[in-house]
């Protein structure tokens, strides 16, 4: 059933430089998570996005958060119901 | 009755101070509603029933707190302040000591966020790539559903 899902986050995990996947819902549940990130952090990156989407005027318009370190980089979008993070170190 | 909360390291007699009732039991005889006395020893020992019946008036009166009652007998009005402060001093020490659950952080970013500032941009194919991922995942998500497998109301055969 999730299979779809599972097998996409091993294959995002396979890509160079990407430590950690997280997949959850609008209301912070974790859909499915890889590496680094884990399903504790669901609630936070459901939030970050949905804050970084009220900054906007377009609704259409969907902004992707970029958390900056030292040990990488947050990447988090949110696409329809889901907000997805990828932590990826800097190349 | 007013716990909101205990713990092991108290002492007993805290403990037994604190679930002592706010407001005294009004009959503590607990004499019969009806207003009658009655002498048990006139209660004759065949009567079984009556005094089944009077047990459980007696404990219905015990489980009720008279609210009529508790003015005129309840505690003086100092004794309700004391109370109430005896209460609140109690909560603020626990409110201090209780600390809220942080969320966990993400992972750990930066000690010098001069250098990170100072970094390049995030390229933007990491931005297309985590665009990417999104909508990928958004599909996978999309492809759950319910696989009904058998019937979920059966029906039972009536003759």
């Amino acid at each position: 059933m999730e299979a779809a899902l599972e097998q996409h986050l091993d294959d995002t995990m396979k890509n160079p430089g990407i430590v950690g996947v997280l997949c959850t819902d609008a209301q912070g549940h974790n859909l499915g998570c890889r590496g680094s990130l884990s399903d504790e952090h669901g609630g936070v990156v459901s939030v970050l996005a949905k804050q970084a989407a009220s900054l906007t005027k377009d609704p259409t318009d969907t902004p992707t958060v970029c958390l900056e370190s030292d040990s990488g980089n947050v990447l988090v979008r949110t696409h329809g119901t889901i907000t997805v993070a990828v932590h990826k170190m800097v190349s | 009755m007013g716990c909101c909360y205990s713990s092991e390291s108290e002492t007993a007699e805290q403990d037994g101070d604190e679930r002592k009732p706010l407001i005294p039991h009004p009959n503590p005889d607990s004499k019969p509603p009806n207003g009658t006395e009655r002498n048990p020893a006139n209660i004759s020992s065949t009567r079984t029933d009556e005094q089944a019946l009077l047990s459980i008036i007696n404990k219905t009166a015990q489980n009720i707190i008279d609210v009529s009652a508790a003015d005129s007998q309840g505690m003086e009005q100092h004794e309700y302040m004391d109370k109430a402060r005896q209460y609140s001093t109690k909560l603020a020490v626990l409110s201090s000591t209780l600390s809220q659950k942080k969320p966990p952080p993400l992972p750990s970013l930066t000690s010098q966020p001069h250098q990170v500032l100072a970094s390049d941009l995030v390229p933007y194919s990491d931005i297309q790539q985590v665009c990417k991922v999104a909508a990928y995942a958004y599909s996978a998500i999309s492809q759950i559903k319910v696989d009904a497998k058998e019937e979920l109301v059966v029906q039972f055969a009536i003759p």
